[in-house]
C-alpha cells in the first residue's frame, strides 16, 4: 500500500522520472540463431528488434520501456523448453514470442501452459498448437498448415490439374500440410487424383532416389512442401532433365519469397506457383512501404527478407494486447488477445477468440522472369487471407 | 579412512542441496534439477567409458528410451509413477543389454560406430512411430502425480533419486566387479589370462550404463513434461561424452563435476552470446592440449604442486 | 519395376555413390595413415562448397578455378591445423584426437557464420555440364555423369600413388610401423602432415564438386559427415577400395531402399552399417585390428 502511494507520488513528480523509475516491460523471444535454422531465425529476429526499437522510440507501452530478452533456441525443443523457463523464472519476462520448428513451438506452448505465461507462436505452423494442444495462453500469428493446404488445393483446382504427384518432407510440417491439402482437395478439385506421394527426409540434400520416380509417374502437377534449401537442391538436380517444363509446381513453404528467388536467380525454374508472407516490392497495405523502408535501412539492402515481418507482427501483437489490457498479467493479456484486431504491414489482422489463430494471409502467385532483373518476381501476387 | 571422509562429505553436499529451496530462487531450483539429471546421465556413461575404456557414440538412446517409456506409461496408460518409473528403467536396461550383446564383440572405433548405428535406429523409431511417441512433434503434456507437480517437490524427488542412484553406482564401481572392469580397461589380454571373461564384463558394464541413463532420461522427461526425438540424436550422445571427458574419466567424481560445469557454462554463455560453439570449441582445445585428465586431473596437479611448495 | 526405371535408379545410385566417395576418400586416407578420426571432415567439405561460391559468384571466376581454389585453401588450412596442434596429439589416446577434431567443427562452424553469414547460397553448374544427355531410353544429367567419371578417377589416382610410387610405399609403411619407419631415416612427421593436407584438400574438392547440386546452408556438414563415416566403416577403415565399395553399397542401398521403403530413408544408411558390422565386424574389406 505504502509502496503504491510512493509510486503515485513519484508519478506526480514528473512523467520523465516516472518513465525511468518504472520497470521495463520484458518480452522474451527465441529463434534459432545458429546451425541450420539460422537462415530464417536471424531475419525473424531482425524484424523483432525493429518492432521493439520503434515502440521504444514512441515511448514504450503504458509509459514503460520495452526490453527484449533474446535467446537462441538452436532448433532444439528441449533447449527451447529450458531456455523459456529461464526467461520466465530468472529474467521475469511478461510474454514470450518466437520459435520456428513445429516441435519447438509445441515445447514452448507446453512451458507456457505450465508457467501460465502467454506465448505467441510467430513462425511454427503445426496445426496442433491451435487445435489438440490449444490452451488459454498460446496464440499464433503465423499461418497454419490447414490454411496453407486449403490455398494449395484451391490452386490445383484453378489450374485444372488432374494427375498429381505429392512431395512433402517427412516430418511434422510436411505431414500436417499433406493432411491439410488432402482435406481440401475434394472441395476445390474433385477430379484431381494424387498418383504418387513421396516424402524425402528433412535436411535431405540429395534427391537422386526421388527424381526418377516423379519423372516417370506422368503427373501434370506437383504439390510440394519442400521449403528453402530442399527446394533449391531439388531444382538443381531435377532442372537439367527438363523436369519443370512438363509440370506445374504448386508449393507451400514460402519458396515464392525473395530469398529463394534472389538466391537461385537464373536457375529459378518455370511453372512455379508459390507463396510468401511478404514481398519487398509489393504490398496490400499502405503501411507496408514505411515498414519496408525501415527494414531496408536496418539491413542495408533494398531487397529485404520476408521472415522479418513475422518477428515484427509478433511484437506488434504483444504490445497491442498489453496496451489493451493495461496490464502485464497473463490472464488479462490472454483475454485481450482473444478477438484482437491490429493493423500490420500486411493488412489488418484479427486473432480468433476461440482458436487463438490470427487470420494472416500470404501472397500467392506465379514466379515470372523480369527483363530488367536478375531474379524472378511474383506476378501477379494475390493476397489470400483465410475467412 | 578416506572412504568415511568421502561418505560424510557426500552426505553434507546432499543435505546442503536439499536446503536449496529454502534460500534459493525458483530459477536456482530449476537449474539445480537439470544439473542433477545431467550428472546422473554423465555418470552412467562413465561406467562404460571410464571403467572399461569403451567409447559409446550412442548413449543418448538409453536416455531417450527411459524418458519416452516413462512418459508414455504415465500419460498414455495412466500408470502410477511407482510402476512407470521402474518399468521405464528396466526397459532401458533391457534394450541396452540386447544392443550391448552385439556391440561388445567389437572394440575401439567399430564399437563406437555400432553403438551409433543402434542409437540412430532408436531415434528412427521415436521419429516414425508417431502414434505412440508423437514423432518429431515430441511427446508433450506428460502427466505427473500431483505431489510432484510443484517445482520444489520435483527438485527434492530428483535429488533423492539421483543421490540414491549415485550411491548405487559408487557401490557398483568399487565392488569386485568395478575393479575387474578397470583391469579390463588397463589390459584386457592379461585380464583374460587370469580367467576373466572380458567380453561378459564389458557387456555387464554396458547394461548398467544403459539402465542408469534410462533413469536419467525418465527424470528429464518428467521435468520438461515432454520428450523429443532430439534427445536420442547423436549430438546428445556427443554432449554427454564431452561432459565426462571435461570432468575426467579416471575418477568417480570427474563426470559429476564435468556435467555440472558444462551445463552451467552453457546456460551462462547463452545469456550473453550466440557463439556457444566457439566457447565449447575452445574448452575442448584446452582439454586436449593442456588438460588430458579433465578438471579432476587439473585439481590433482594443483594439489601436488601445492604440497611440493609446502615442503621445500 | 521396368527396365528403364531400373536403369535410371541404378545410374542415380551410382551417381550418389560417386558423389559420396569423392568426399569420403579423404576421410579414409587420413584414418588409414594417421589413425585419426577426423570429425571436421564434413566442415572441410562445407568450406569447400562455400569457397567455390565466393570465387565464382563474387569474383566471377570459372567453376573449375573455384574447385582448385577450394582444394588449395583447405590444404593450407589443414597444414596450419596439423603443424600447430594436431601433431602434438598423435601419441595420445584416440579419444583426445576425436575431441580435437570435434572442437574444430565447432570453431569452424562459427567462423563460417562470421565469414558468410547465415543466408543460403547456390552455385551454378559449370559451362556445358548443366544439361542432360539423351541415350534414347533414358535421359541422364550431364553433371552426374561427370561425377561418375571423376569418382573412379580419384580412386584410381589414389591407388596409383599409394600402391605404385615410392612415396606411396612410405605412406603404407607409416600405417604399419611408425617407429620403424622413423628409424630408417624417413621424416615421418612430414609424411603425416602431407597426408592430412591431401586428405583435407580432397574434402574441399568434394564440397566444391557438390556445390552446384545442393543448396549451401549452415549445417550442411552435419548429415554428410555421418554418411561419410558409414561409408568408410562399412568398407573397412583405411582401405581405399573398401571405401569405394562402401560408397557403392551406400548409394545402391539408399537409392533402391528409398524406392521400396520411402519412409525409412533416414535410417537406411545406419541399418546398412549395423548389418555389415554384425556380420563382418571389420568392414567389407577391412582386417581385424591386432590388439
Amino acid at each position: 500500500m505504502k509502496y503504491s502511494v510512493m509510486l503515485a507520488a513519484l508519478g506526480v513528480l514528473g512523467a520523465g522520472t516516472a518513465l525511468a523509475q518504472q520497470p521495463p516491460i520484458k518480452i522474451g523471444v527465441l529463434y534459432p540463431l545458429t546451425g541450420g535454422g539460422a537462415v530464417y531465425g536471424v531475419p525473424a529476429m531482425t524484424g523483432h528488434q525493429l518492432a521493439v526499437e520503434e515502440l521504444n522510440a514512441k515511448g514504450g507501452m503504458m509509459g514503460r520501456k520495452i526490453e527484449s530478452v533474446e535467446r537462441d533456441d538452436k532448433l532444439n525443443p528441449a533447449t527451447a523448453s529450458s531456455t523459456m523457463k529461464e526467461l520466465i523464472t530468472k529474467d521475469k519476462v511478461d510474454i514470450v514470442l518466437g520459435g520456428l520448428a513445429s516441435s519447438v513451438g509445441l515445447a514452448m506452448s507446453e512451458v507456457s501452459k505450465q508457467e501460465k505465461v502467454v506465448y505467441i507462436s510467430t513462425i511454427p505452423k503445426s496445426i496442433q498448437i491451435t487445435t489438440d494442444k490449444l490452451h488459454k495462453y498460446v496464440f499464433r500469428t503465423a499461418a497454419n498448415t490447414d490454411q496453407e493446404g486449403d490455398t494449395m488445393a484451391m490452386l490445383v483446382g484453378k489450374n485444372k490439374l488432374t494427375k498429381l504427384c505429392h512431395l512433402e518432407l517427412d516430418y511434422a510440417y510436411g505431414n500436417d500440410l499433406e493432411a491439410g491439402i488432402l482435406k481440401a482437395l475434394p472441395k476445390y478439385a474433385p477430379d484431381a487424383k494424387v498418383v504418387l506421394t513421396l516424402k524425402p527426409k528433412l535436411g535431405a540434400t540429395d534427391f537422386n532416389p526421388f527424381i526418377p520416380q516423379v519423372m516417370s509417374a506422368g503427373c501434370d502437377g506437383v504439390i510440394s512442401g519442400l521449403w528453402g534449401p530442399h527446394f533449391v537442391s531439388w531444382v538443381k538436380q531435377a532442372a537439367p532433365l527438363g523436369f519443370f517444363s512438363k509440370i506445374k509446381w504448386i508449393s507451400g513453404g514460402e519458396i515464392g519469397s525473395h530469398e529463394i528467388a534472389g538466391e537461385l536467380k537464373g536457375d529459378y525454374p518455370d511453372n512455379v506457383i508459390s507463396n510468401t508472407y511478404e514481398l519487398w516490392y509489393t504490398s496490400n497495405d499502405p503501411s507496408h512501404k514505411e515498414f519496408q523502408a525501415r527494414l531496408a535501412k536496418k539491413l542495408n539492402t533494398q531487397e529485404t527478407p520476408q521472415w522479418a515481418v513475422l518477428g515484427y507482427i509478433g511484437v506488434m501483437y504483444a504490445a497491442a494486447a498489453i496496451e489493451k489490457a493495461q496490464s502485464t498479467d497473463p490472464d488479462k493479456v490472454s483475454a485481450a488477445l482473444e478477438g484482437l484486431s491490429i493493423g500490420t504491414p500486411v493488412g489488418k489482422l484479427t486473432i480468433d477468440a476461440k482458436s487463438h489463430q490470427a487470420n494472416i494471409g500470404q501472397f500467392w502467385g506465379p514466379m515470372v522472369k523480369k527483363p530488367d532483373r536478375a531474379y524472378r518476381m511474383m506476378e501477379p501476387a494475390e493476397y489470400i487471407q483465410p475467412k | 579412512m578416506p572412504e568415511r571422509r568421502y561418505l560424510i562429505a557426500s552426505a553434507v553436499v546432499v543435505l546442503l542441496l536439499a536446503l536449496l529451496p529454502l534460500g534459493g530462487s525458483r530459477y536456482a531450483i530449476d537449474v539445480a534439477t537439470e544439473v542433477l539429471i545431467y550428472v546422473l546421465f554423465a555418470l552412467s556413461l562413465n561406467v562404460l567409458l571410464g571403467f572399461t575404456g569403451n567409447v559409446s557414440f550412442g548413449h543418448a538412446a538409453y536416455f531417450a528410451i527411459g524418458g519416452y517409456a516413462c512418459a508414455i506409461l504415465l500419460t498414455t496408460y495412466g500408470w502410477p509413477l511407482l510402476f512407470a518409473l521402474p518399468a521405464a528403467v528396466v526397459l532401458a536396461g533391457t534394450v541396452a543389454a540386447v544392443v550391448g550383446y552385439f556391440c561388445v564383440r567389437l572394440t575401439q572405433i567399430y564399437f563406437a560406430m555400432l553403438t551409433l548405428a543402434f542409437a540412430m535406429l532408436v531415434w528412427g523409431v521415436a521419429f516414425k512411430w508417431k502414434e505412440v511417441t508423437g514423432g518429431d512433434d515430441g511427446f508433450t503434456g506428460i502427466k505427473l502425480p500431483a505431489m510432484l507437480g510443484h517445482y520444489t517437490s520435483y527438485f527434492w524427488f530428483t535429488l533423492a533419486v539421483v543421490a540414491a542412484a549415485i550411491a548405487a553406482l559408487w557401490v557398483i564401481c568399487h565392488s569386485a566387479f568395478g575393479l575387474t572392469l578397470i583391469a579390463v580397461r588397463e589390459n584386457s589380454v592379461r585380464t583374460g589370462f587370469i580367467g576373466v571373461d572380458t567380453r561378459r564384463m564389458r557387456w555387464a558394464a554396458f547394461t548398467v550404463a544403459g539402465t542408469f541413463a534410462g533413469l536419467a532420461g525418465a527424470l528429464f522427461g518428467m521435468y520438461h513434461r515432454g520428450m523429443y526425438i532430439e534427445n536420442a540424436y547423436w549430438t546428445e550422445s556427443a554432449q554427454v561424452l564431452i561432459m565426462v571427458l571435461l570432468g575426467g574419466i579416471h575418477s568417480f567424481v570427474g563426470p559429476i563435476i564435468g556435467a555440472a560445469v558444462l551445463y552451467l557454462l552453457q546456460i551462462f554463455t547463452n545469456q550473453y552470446t550466440t557463439y556457444w560453439p566457439t566457447v565449447l570449441g575452445l574448452i575442448l582445445l584446452v582439454i586436449v592440449l593442456v588438460l588430458p585428465d579433465g578438471l579432476i586431473g587439473l585439481m590433482a596437479r594443483l594439489r601436488a604442486y601445492r604440497q611440493a611448495w609446502r615442503r621445500p | 519395376m521396368t527396365l528403364t526405371m531400373f536403369t535410371l535408379n541404378a545410374f542415380y545410385g551410382l551417381a550418389l555413390a560417386m558423389n559420396m566417395f569423392i568426399i569420403a576418400s579423404g576421410l579414409n586416407l587420413i584414418f588409414g595413415v594417421l589413425r585419426v578420426i577426423n570429425f571436421a571432415h564434413g566442415m572441410f567439405y562445407m568450406f569447400g562448397a562455400y569457397i567455390v561460391f565466393t570465387v565464382t559468384k563474387s569474383w566471377g571466376a570459372p567453376f573449375f578455378v573455384g574447385v582448385l581454389a577450394a582444394a588449395a585453401s583447405l590444404a593450407v588450412i589443414a597444414l596450419v591445423i596439423e603443424r600447430l596442434m594436431l601433431k602434438h596429439l598423435y601419441g595420445k589416446e584416440h579419444l583426445m584426437q576425436l575431441l580435437f577434431t570435434f572442437a574444430l567443427v565447432l570453431l569452424m562452424s562459427d567462423a563460417a557464420k562470421m565469414i558468410w553469414g547465415t543466408d543460403q547460397y547456390s552455385v551454378g553448374y559449370p559451362q556445358g555440364l548443366g544439361g542432360a544427355v539423351n541415350l534414347g531410353f533414358v535421359v541422364l544429367p550431364q553433371y552426374q555423369l561427370f561425377l561418375c567419371v571423376v569418382g573412379p578417377l580419384i580412386a584410381l589416382a589414389m591407388w596409383l600413388v599409394v600402391d605404385r610410387t615410392r612415396w606411396g610405399r612410405i605412406v603404407r609403411a607409416a600405417t604399419q610401423d611408425r617407429e620403424m619407419l622413423a628409424a630408417l631415416g624417413v621424416n615421418v612427421p612430414m609424411v603425416y602432415a602431407a597426408v592430412f593436407t591431401i586428405g583435407s584438400a580432397l574434402a574441399g574438392v568434394g564440397g566444391a564438386l557438390a556445390a552446384p547440386r545442393v543448396a549451401l546452408v549452415p549445417g550442411m556438414d552435419a548429415t554428410i559427415i555421418n554418411e561419410c563415416f558409414i561409408i568408410v566403416i562399412i568398407g573397412g577403415l583405411g582401405n581405399l577400395w573398401g571405401s569405394f565399395l562402401g560408397a557403392l553399397a551406400f548409394g545402391f542401398v539408399v537409392q533402391f531402399g528409398t524406392v521400396w521403403a520411402p519412409n525409412w530413408q533416414d535410417v537406411l544408411p545406419y541399418l546398412l552399417m549395423l548389418v555389415v558390422l554384425i556380420i563382418r565386424p571389420w568392414g567389407l574389406l577391412g582386417r581385424p585390428e591386432s590388439t
